[in-house]
């Protein structure tokens, strides 16, 4: 009964996003207001009813509903409660519900938090968002539908959960990772509702640029927590495989990552505003490339959903819609825009525009790398890989150039800036962070030249930040200069610390970390880097819906002991499979990562051993660099649309009235 | 021949006896180094997407084994990776060919970056020379400077 | 300002050119293709008959005669299946030599009995069909490798110089017989029977 509700709001949702997508794009056009008030009511529908569906879906889990086919192919009646629940978006369907709610959320918020942007661009953007939101809704009931039902022969027990999706990092995971996903969606939105509008200021760059920063901050968290998930579950030790799934994510932040940067430029200096635009409808274009991708099993990887090309060619078509579409408005509309404004070739525009265009290589270096297989092998070239190696080597090339625009950029000024003074701040960094890459490196007992680099770019950027916050407390740090630089400016120094952050955890562990496949019995050890691992005991452990054995390692270095690990093998009977819990010892300087192989007949075991140092900062680091885009988007200027929205509605409303009769208040 | 493969299960058998502490033992670092770099470059032909260090499958197993005993005896990194592409395809390494089609994925987000650079300063040298004329013409805003464009191509068309 | 709408038009053309790619990706068999070992001569070896160690092959066995090598093992689900196929075709008068390899077999840590192994063969063989002429044992599967083996089964066409002229992944079936194999193999005959 539940689930037909479901379905039925499921429906109820998809007609909202048809009269969102419909009247408020026809009442802009045509200038009628009784249109363009339509237009929040229907955003607050379709994410009500979109939440209902989600919430029938999670009570057939919760309560075992094995007659729903999606809840009998990813959930079984012994899964704790709490992966119950997780287990929604367990598989294809019902992460593509996930993937709509968060949608239909993304557009609910626009709506709530837009009272200080003019209506008719309200309508525009919540039409722009519906009319996405319906093709997608679409495809949800008539190719994917969750609530299919199979009755009348259903299975006494589900086929149970993914058991590498029965773990606390996937709980978060996903819902992260497509909040960003579909959080551009807004940025693209307004990029869009002011092609139509033709109005191509800066002001859209203004409206979008929160919401941009918001959805860049959950994506580089949801990618974050995707990372650590596979490094302490595949139980390889790894961090990131460069697989297609994971450079799907990847793009999006890129390009990302270059729109909130050009979104800056647009909005202070009017400039880029073609560039900016393109940005905007890339990282969302991308997103959804992602999502085919994934779901379409076009392309071979370790995680995708089960392929299946009807679906693919469903998603396809509507990519080719709403990106063919968008990139057809910017290539009509854009050729208006003139960039009008004067900056010389050192400037911090230049700096900031040099600083996209390396991102976008890296775009195009991800894109290519992801797709050129395919393309080689369909023109009958012959299979070929791209991987680790390929983009290993052109992240080390692109990233030079980078860290330097990077370090230059913040202390440069707008228009025009002087040479010699950049000069002499890039030596002091430059010969301070030769110094400090010297004394950190020494720890270290090998020499590599990567690892010099990569640290030395660190360093730059640290010390690059420092003097830029030195430079704008007039050389005098104290409390009270600190708090004049806006929440804004510190979003900029967190994200740049929260990257150099990254940046030494994955030069130190590439470089520096070393590992033994071993096979140890009982009593045994080993020793890597002074740390010397013994292998104790295996365990029997019983857990809810699995068996494991769990082989515990002490570690002791130079006669103190460390810590006691567990690693974990476990056998999960009803989908039979086996999964590794790597056992972990996690801190600042090192992890400690032991994963427990096979049993020989002997009844000495297969183990392998890690020792990462630094490890933990590549996540650290992104996290504060998502906490940098917390507090720019918490920045006054944003804050006061949302205070003073009223008055601010108000005078827009009036300006409006009195200038072109086109735009309604 | 026959010893061979009488040696072969002579060897199993003292290999159950032994205790073998690394799965792979190597006469140096250099060769370790080697070792799990190349099981991190070689592609696993029969899984999805995995190097056949990070690969359970036999063949994976079965590759790295071969790996480890062509460094024993002497090869470097190019031979070993000819040595799995003669049998697997270029395929088997996770670093593409030059080819005509992967030249661009080579050389694209180069020529990109150039191209980029090579506008930019174009147009910088080129609005150099607006400015000065902007200049001679006085503060204009840009609605002025739109209209006087605008006149001037009407001006151009009655021609 | 042509140039400049060029310019504009480039993200979308570069889109429909990539759209294009990813159709006809959605509908070609993802798994890679092999075709490394095709037109190339078999590689030389010495290994035993899986039944009889002291019984050794080399490459000669394969010369002057068309023949199927089919790559298989006990343990191995597909190659179960495929064996009553096979055997039709050795009925047919097709000459099939097997390529036995034990995936229990680990050669550095053992595993199966070699009694064991022989056992379970004879078992199979006698229950299913036997296609094959003899077996020759892959004793550590360094040979597999060479033919740039994945799996089993895998099906080899050689032709009477030891050249391979089929490399064929996965089961070996009817369909797969006509569409992939017949026309070669009667070529490969033809020139052995002239020849």
């Amino acid at each position: 009964m539940i689930a037909e509700l479901g379905q039925l709001s499921l429906i109820l949702a998809m007609m909202a996003s048809m009269c969102l997508g419909f009247y408020p794009i026809v009442g802009a056009i045509r200038g009628e207001p009784r249109l363009l008030i339509m237009a929040k009511p229907m955003a607050f529908a379709m994410f009500a009813f979109t939440l209902l569906a989600y919430m029938a879906l999670t009570h057939a889990f919760v309560t075992d509903d094995f007659t729903i086919k999606y809840v009998a192919n990813h959930s079984n009646s012994l899964l704790p409660v709490y992966y119950k629940y997780t287990a929604v978006w367990g598989g294809h369907e019902g992460s593509f519900l996930l993937w709509m709610l968060m949608l239909s959320g993304w557009t609910c918020a626009v709506a709530i938090f837009s009272r200080g942007v003019p209506l008719i661009m309200v309508a525009r953007v919540l039409g722009v968002l519906g009319a996405i939101a319906l093709g997608f809704y679409l495809f949800l009931i008539l190719a994917s539908n969750p609530f299919e039902s199979l009755l009348p022969y259903f299975p006494v027990d589900g086929r149970d959960l993914n058991p590498l999706l029965q773990d606390i990092g996937m709980i978060i995971h996903p819902p992260m990772l497509y909040m960003g996903y579909v959080g551009f969606s807004v940025a693209f939105a307004f990029a869009i509702a002011a092609l139509m509008a033709g109005r191509l200021d800066s002001t859209w760059a203004r409206w979008a640029r929160p919401w941009a920063l918001a959805a860049w901050g959950f994506l580089t968290l949801g990618i974050t927590l995707g990372s650590w998930w596979a490094y302490y579950e595949l139980g390889w030790g790894g961090w990131w495989f460069w697989d297609p799934v994971e450079n799907a994510s990847f793009m999006p932040w890129l390009a990302g990552t270059a729109l909130i940067h050009s979104l800056a430029v647009t909005e202070k200096r009017k400039v880029f505003k073609a560039w900016t635009v393109l940005l905007a409808i890339s990282a969302f274009s991308l997103s959804l490339l992602g999502t085919f991708l994934v779901r379409s099993g076009i392309i071979v990887s370790v995680h995708s959903f089960a392929s299946d090309p009807e679906r693919g060619l469903f998603i396809l078509g509507l990519l080719v819609l709403v990106i063919g579409c968008s990139l057809a408005l910017f290539a009509m509309r854009s050729s208006m825009l003139k960039s009008n404004s004067r900056y010389q070739l050192v400037s911090r525009e230049m700096m900031l525009i040099g600083n996209n265009v390396f991102l976008t290589a890296a775009t195009i270096v991800v894109l290519l790398g992801t797709l050129l297989p395919l393309v080689h092998k369909e023109l009958g070239l012959g299979s070929i890989s791209v991987g680790e190696p390929f983009f290993n080597q052109m992240f080390t090339w692109l990233i030079v150039p980078f860290v330097v625009l990077l370090a230059m950029g913040p202390m440069s000024r707008w228009k025009r800036q002087a040479i010699g003074d950049l000069k002499s701040q890039l030596l002091w960094a430059v010969l301070l962070g030769l110094v400090m890459t010297a004394l950190l490196l020494t720890s270290f007992e090998r020499f590599s030249m990567l690892a010099v680099l990569g640290t030395f770019l660190v360093f730059v950027i640290v010390l690059t930040t420092i003097q830029e916050i030195l430079l704008r407390t007039n050389q005098q740090i104290n409390w009270r200069n600190l708090r004049k630089l806006s929440r804004s400016h510190w979003g900029m120094v967190l994200g740049h610390l929260g990257f150099a952050v990254t940046l030494l955890g994955i030069t130190l562990t590439s470089n520096f970390s070393e590992e033994r496949e071993v096979r140890l019995n009982i009593g045994d050890s080993v020793e890597l880097q002074n740390y010397q691992f013994t292998f104790k005991q295996v365990r029997h452990i019983e857990g809810p819906n699995y068996s494991a054995d769990g082989g515990v390692v002490t570690v002791i270095r130079n006669g103190e002991f460390v810590t006691e690990l567990l690693a974990e093998k476990r056998f999960y009977p009803v989908q039979r499979n086996v999964m590794t819990e790597a056992g972990i010892d996690s801190n600042l300087l090192r992890d400690l990562f032991v994963a427990l192989g096979d049993e020989f007949t002997d009844g000495s075991w297969g183990l392998r051993v890690y020792v990462k140092p630094f490890v933990l900062w590549i996540w650290l680091g992104a996290a504060i660099m998502a906490l940098g885009a917390l507090l720019s988007i918490m920045d006054k200027r944003y804050r006061l649309v949302c205070v003073s929205k009223a008055t601010q509605a108000k005078n827009i409303e009036n300006r409006q009235i009195a200038g072109t009769g086109a735009d309604f208040g | 021949m026959v010893s061979r493969w009488v040696l072969f299960f002579g060897v199993l058998v003292f290999s159950l006896v032994a205790n073998a502490e690394e799965k792979y033992q190597f006469e140096n670092p250099q060769q370790r180094a080697d070792f799990l770099l190349l099981t991190k470059e070689l592609r696993c032909p029969k899984c999805q997407n995995q190097n056949i260090a990070d690969s359970n499958a036999l063949i994976a197993n079965d590759m790295k084994r071969k790996v480890h005993q062509l460094l024993l005896e002497g090869n470097d990194k190019q031979q070993v990776i000819e040595f799995m592409k003669v049998r697997y395809g270029e395929f088997v390494h996770y670093q593409p060919p030059m080819t005509p089609v992967t030249f661009w994925l080579y050389f694209g987000p180069v020529l990109f970056v150039l191209t980029c650079f090579g506008y930019f300063i174009y147009q910088r040298r080129r609005n150099d020379g607006q400015n000065v004329a902007q200049n001679i013409t006085g503060s204009v805003d840009d609605q002025q400077i739109e209209k006087l464009k605008r006149a001037e191509s009407a001006l151009k068309d009655t021609q | 300002m042509v140039k400049k709408y060029l310019l504009l038009f480039l993200p979308l053309v570069l889109f429909l050119l990539l759209t294009f790619f990813l159709v006809k990706g959605l509908f070609s068999e993802a798994r890679y293709e092999v075709s490394t070992q095709v037109d190339r001569q078999l590689p030389e070896f010495s290994l035993p008959d899986v039944m009889d160690e002291d019984q050794l092959y080399t490459r000669q066995v394969f010369e002057n005669q068309v023949t199927l090598i089919n790559v298989w093992g006990t343990w191995c689900v597909t190659c179960a299946i495929e064996l009553p196929f096979l055997t039709s075709l050795r009925e047919q008068g097709v000459r099939i030599v097997g390529l036995y390899f034990e995936q229990d077999l680990d050669p550095d840590f053992g595993g199966k009995s070699l009694q064991q192994i022989r056992t379970d063969i004879r078992q199979t063989l006698n229950q299913l069909g036997n296609p094959y002429q003899f077996n020759i044992f892959d004793v550590n599967r360094d040979y597999s490798m060479d033919l740039g083996v994945t799996g089993a089964p895998e099906t080899f066409l050689v032709d009477m110089h030891g050249r391979v002229l089929l490399h064929h992944v996965g089961d070996l079936n009817e369909r797969v017989w006509q569409d992939k194999f017949l026309a070669l193999y009667q070529q490969a005959m033809l020139e052995q029977k002239n020849g």
